[in-house]
């Protein structure tokens, strides 16, 4: 009976093991191989942190290390990067960073928190000729110190829960004191960073190349032999590039109409990703014209907007999709499906908020509608597709909106010169989004508050929100200041724009984040065979 | 003296033209008999003039002859093909192409016409006032007309737009400008031939005003290569407008405009909406080519050194 | 005669002045700088006001305006044409990287475009108003009609579908690969020169029929020669003046289709710089390129009229 027993369970078990799915193995990486990348356009210049756009933040990405950055495979996680660890006092005024040891510039020279420390002062407080564009982020640094070679110290005016994210910002490269200390203005023409890759050769117009860096400090990095930017200014050129296979990844984003060509081509051998919405598109409100100084006219304006139907229309031409409020609809800052509804223009019913927008406009003395302009940037996607959707809208009560459309050059300067009444005014984070961040806008005195509203409950709010060390506190007061500013339609929400990223299949260890601007060192990315 | 002139598309040659006074029974006697010739002899260009009438037609009636409203967003429209209820399919907004066509040949009517009228209107004026006037007006106008002749017609054009913004008005003055000069150019050298034949010297001796002589005697003279000039700028004038719009410095949507109809994203759905990239296309080609057969044959027919030999 | 050559050479000095001292007054007129530009970034945000007053006084942008025209003519007359605003380089080198490419279309657009004009021209020319004639003149103005970006735009949805072809990501020069250069260049340059094609046959048409009416040829006819002997002795140097006429009437022409093809085909060539220089309000780059194309337009139309003087003795000037 037992020898039975055993017999059976042996059967039982060699069956067993002969069915269970073989576990697979694990994919090692392999080293080796050049990724090719599509670049929108030549950097301005090498120095980041002089600069503002992504065609400096993606090809420099590889070159640098930062004092700490956002986890590549862990979004929205801050992990350290040259910083090994950090630690936060108790009133949240002093951040103390231990850096790694062993980390060398591309130059043999050792990084010590000198380097870190003179990287900062450049962020926080430029010397003359130096731009800092992103320096009211850090208003709450009060000194860096550096006490010992591989410690640094952050001292805070204030307590602020957005500091370490602003930190974490992918443009706030380490350079090398050295250099900074020679030429101020170094590295607008020269790279030496600690990063994984070098770069190997430049030509303007064309190619971006960067090699390996065989004393890369971490370990075993980077798999990838070396990078090369393609500069290819077309939109519909860098997608072709990609389905020829030319190009493996275009890093900032394509539209759909590309995406779906790319993809119906090479199936398989292609990956899309459509990460999380980054930037909110909407219209500003020049409120010292008339007749935008009424409430009641610019709640009209955003009830006459279906939503909804906006997101069915642009969302397969230019990825405009989400209808949210004034935070990314993914986010913890959010507001809910419900509090949404209750503003003006984002419930479901459409024919109720048209007439609510035409018994606003006759209230306020316009029962025909009236004439207007619509400021905009003379770009096709999404900016001059979304003005053709609003204009369209608008129609609907009487109001006749020019279209007028302005080079990126005259627009910039219109914004700054307030020479619109309603102008397409999007914004967005290369980060996480956090409330500094965005709401600094949805202020009386924003520097991007372009319509210049004034509002003080606004004010109160964001300014308690920027020290609120509790998140659901934090949270709460982030959404009141949502209500507050769309309750008065001090500026119409439009749609949320999302990436779209294509990338080759062979490409590893890389999920795309909802910024372009993140994730770009690519130290651990590897391409499989092909 | 033969005095050649060399512009773009066209060569005129000018010699001693009869002098042609405007005045009474001038249609009777000389509009509509050459008119008739003209449809006879010259069938090209008749036919250049018959594409010419329809497009005008289909412009002034666009209202009655369209069937939908060019600018209704339709989303469940989008990107439908050719059917019978869209003959020529709907775009990326769902509106209807045949529709949007019929009033782009409005915008592109309007813009090429009233800025190669202008442009050339104004480049004779001053072609025959710097003629006539000579000496120093004319150096100084001469080399104006130099510089502005130094830049590339669709360049300048750019530049113009860049300085004025993206509007109707705006477009049209940034086409007028660059014909100016290249207009000044031709009539200028026309009106200098005519200013030293004889029955002119004979005028002024007697005592006739500028401005009397001028407008009885050089003008009627320099109407062969004004109108020349007139014609062929009008199908370059409504191509220069679609490459405005084109590179996203002409008319601005949702103005249907046949070069903004092919601008940028068109080639991106191209693939999948054909008809998006190809009727606009095929509605310039096809006012471009009118307008240049009818403006070449008229040329045959105004300059008499190039009639047929007989 | 001498006397004439130095006299048009002195006169293009004033005219490029001229030329530079009108783009350069255009360029301030024209609202927002490549401050602004560089500063406002991707998707509009961020731009401090005093950073931007900043940049601005790094760029000399801040100086007065006569102060900037002048210091850049002086730089002109030391062949320094200044660095460039966008991206720091100097203007030269920005302008180097893009020469081959827009000259070599240019030259092989040329050539396709003359040598298809000459013997279509001619042909249409002798046989006036007869069915070559019409052919010819049908084909020709049709080609003129169509739009430069329409013919890009359907050759690369053609060549993508079925060829999967994509535009180069890198220029390759002539004298590195030829035939990755031709593979390149080929369709942009049909493209250009098939239009100009158009363009050139007319006139070609048009001066060889001026020619055929001179009263010399007609002389000739008279006497009863052979036709053919006729145009061959008789008009073939005078031929030359419609050639000779045709490249360079049509360089300016010639130029502008450059822009619009360049774009089309997304090739990092001169005619593309020029717009993007234009959009970015990079002042320093657009002068010289502007101040480039007049001296060529300039210089080629004073090698046509002295040509002409030359090849046509009757034809006096002033």
């Amino acid at each position: 009976m037992l020898k039975l027993g055993m017999a059976l369970l042996s059967f039982v078990m060699l069956i067993g093991l002969w069915a269970a799915p073989a576990t697979p193995a694990e994919e090692q990486p392999r080293r080796g191989g050049i990724l090719q990348v599509a670049l929108a356009g030549d950097p301005p210049s090498l120095d980041m942190h002089q600069e503002q756009t992504f065609m400096v933040a993606i090809p420099l990405g590889p070159v640098y290390n930062n004092l700490i950055m956002f986890d590549p495979h862990n979004y929205p996680q801050i992990v350290g990067d040259l910083a090994k660890s950090w630690t936060v006092s108790d009133d949240y005024l002093t951040y103390t960073f231990t850096l790694h040891d062993g980390v060398k510039f591309h130059d043999g020279s050792e990084l010590t928190s000198a380097d870190v420390k003179a990287s900062w002062d450049r962020i926080v407080s430029p010397p003359e000729g130096v731009i800092s564009p992103r320096r009211t982020n850090y208003q709450m640094i009060k000194s860096i110190e550096a006490p010992d070679r591989h410690t640094v110290v952050f001292r805070l005016h204030y307590p602020s829960p957005s500091f370490l994210s602003s930190v974490a910002h992918p443009a706030n490269f380490i350079f090398a004191k050295k250099y900074l200390d020679q030429d101020p203005q170094y590295y607008k023409a020269h790279t030496v960073g600690t990063g994984p890759f070098k770069l190997k050769n430049y030509v303007r117009g064309s190619l971006i190349e960067l090699e390996r860096n065989p004393d890369y400090w971490k370990e075993g990095l980077p798999y990838l032999d070396g990078i090369k930017y393609f500069i290819i200014k077309d939109t519909s050129a860098r997608a072709k590039a990609i389905r020829s296979g030319r190009v493996d990844v275009e890093f900032r984003g394509l539209p759909p109409t590309e995406a779906e060509a790319i993809v119906k081509q090479l199936g398989d051998k292609v990956t899309v990703a459509y990460p999380k919405a980054i930037s909110n598109w909407g219209v500003a409100i020049n409120v010292d014209k008339k007749p935008f100084d009424d409430e009641r006219v610019r709640k009209a304006l955003s009830l006459a907007i279906d939503r909804y139907d906006m997101a069915k229309t642009l969302g397969p031409l230019t990825s405009l999709e989400t209808v949210g409020g004034l935070m990314h609809p993914d986010s913890q800052w959010a507001l809910s499906s419900e509090e949404l509804q209750q503003l003006p223009g984002f419930s479901k019913d459409h024919a109720v908020n048209l007439r609510e927008a035409k018994r606003l406009m006759a209230d306020a003395g316009y029962p025909n509608g009236f004439k207007t302009v619509l400021t905009n940037r003379n770009v096709k996607l999404p900016y001059i597709d979304l003005g053709v959707y609003l204009i369209s809208a608008w129609k609907k009560i009487g109001v006749e909106a020019e279209h007028k459309l302005e080079e990126s050059a005259t627009w910039s300067q219109t914004r700054v010169s307030r020479d619109f009444e309603l102008l397409v005014d999007p914004y967005g984070s290369a980060t996480v989004g956090d409330p500094d961040e965005m709401l600094d806008k949805f202020t009386s005195n924003g520097q991007e508050n372009w319509g210049r509203f004034k509002e003080p409950m606004a004010d109160a709010l964001y300014e308690r929100q920027s020290r609120e060390m509790n998140e659901q506190q934090r949270i709460q007061l982030v959404k009141e200041q949502q209500k507050v500013i769309l309750g008065k339609m001090w500026w119409i929400p439009g749609l949320w724009w999302t990436r779209v990223e294509v990338r080759s299949a062979r490409m590893r260890n890389y999920e795309p984040q909802p910024s372009h601007w993140m994730n770009r060192r690519l130290e651990d990315v590897w391409l499989a065979e092909k | 003296m033969a005095n050649v002139m060399h512009e773009g598309q066209i060569a005129v040659t000018t010699r001693q033209l009869k002098d042609v006074p405007l005045g009474k029974g001038w249609a009777s006697t000389y509009a509509w008999p050459a008119i008739r010739r003209f449809i006879v002899t010259k069938p090209l260009g008749t036919i250049g003039g018959v594409i010419i009438l329809l497009m005008a037609l289909t412009a002034l009636f666009a209202d009655t002859l369209a069937p939908y409203d060019p600018y209704e967003i339709n989303q469940s429209l989008q990107f439908a093909p050719p059917s019978l209820q869209h003959w020529l399919g709907t775009d990326e907004f769902g509106r209807d192409m045949l529709t949007r066509l019929i009033y782009g040949a409005r915008i592109a009517l309007f813009i090429g016409l009233t800025a190669a009228f202008v442009g050339s209107t104004i480049g004779a004026i001053l072609g025959v006032v710097s003629a006539y006037l000579g000496g120093k007006v004319d150096l100084i106008m001469q080399r104006i007309m130099d510089v502005l002749l130094a830049f590339p017609l669709l360049i300048l054009a750019l530049a113009i737009v860049s300085v004025l913004g993206r509007s109707i008005p705006n477009v049209v003055l940034a086409i007028a400008i660059p014909i100016i000069p290249r207009t000044t150019r031709i009539v200028r050298s026309s009106a200098l031939s005519i200013k030293e034949n004889m029955f002119v010297e004979a005028a002024r001796a007697v005592g006739g005003q500028h401005l009397r002589v001028m407008g009885r005697h050089i003008l009627p003279n320099v109407m062969a290569p004004y109108l020349i000039m007139l014609t062929a700028q009008f199908g370059n004038a409504i191509l220069v407008e679609a490459s405005l719009s084109f590179l996203g410095l002409g008319t601005a949507e949702p103005t249907p405009s046949w070069g903004l109809m092919l601008s940028g994203s068109a080639a991106s759905y191209a693939e999948k909406a054909p008809w998006v990239a190809i009727f606009p296309g095929l509605a310039i080609t096809l006012a471009v080519f009118g307008f240049n057969l009818f403006g070449d044959s008229l040329r045959d027919a105004l300059d008499p050194k190039l009639r047929h030999r007989t | 005669m001498w006397q004439y050559i130095v006299k048009r050479i002195l006169l293009m000095i004033p005219t490029l002045i001229g030329a530079a001292l009108v783009v350069f007054l255009l360029m301030q007129v024209v609202p927002g700088d490549v401050a602004l530009l560089i500063l406002g970034s991707d998707q509009g945000g961020d731009v401090n006001i005093a950073e931007l007053e900043r940049l601005r006084a790094k760029l000399g942008l801040d100086r007065p305006i006569y102060e900037q025209f002048l210091s850049w003519l002086w730089g002109i007359v030391r062949f320094d044409f200044g660095t460039s605003l966008w991206s720091g380089a100097p203007v030269t080198e920005e302008l180097w990287i893009r020469l081959p490419l827009t000259v070599e279309i240019a030259i092989f657009a040329t050539l396709i475009s003359t040598l298809i004009a000459i013997p279509l021209g001619t042909l249409a020319a002798i046989r006036q108003d007869t069915w070559i004639d019409y052919i010819v003149r049908v084909v020709s103005i049709g080609g003129l009609g169509i739009p430069a970006f329409w013919t890009g735009i359907l050759v690369i949805l053609f060549l993508v579908i079925y060829f999967e072809w994509s535009p180069p990501l890198v220029f390759v020069p002539l004298w590195e690969d030829p035939w990755e250069n031709f593979k390149q260049l080929v369709w942009p340059i049909v493209t250009v020169g098939y239009r100009n094609a158009a363009v050139s046959t007319r006139m070609m048409r048009s001066t060889v029929l001026e020619v055929m009416r001179e009263d010399y040829v007609r002389t000739a006819w008279a006497k009863g020669l052979q036709e053919r002997a006729v145009v061959a002795k008789h008009t073939l140097k005078n031929a030359m003046l419609p050639v000779v006429t045709i490249i360079g009437a049509e360089f300016a022409f010639l130029m502008g289709g450059l822009v619009v093809t360049e774009t089309v085909f997304t090739l990092n060539g001169l005619g593309s710089f020029v717009v993007d220089a234009i959009l970015h309000r990079d002042l320093p780059v657009i002068q010289t390129l502007i101040l480039l194309t007049a001296f060529v337009i300039v210089f080629v139309n004073l090698v046509v009229d002295l040509l002409y003087a030359w090849l046509d003795p009757r034809i006096s000037y002033r």
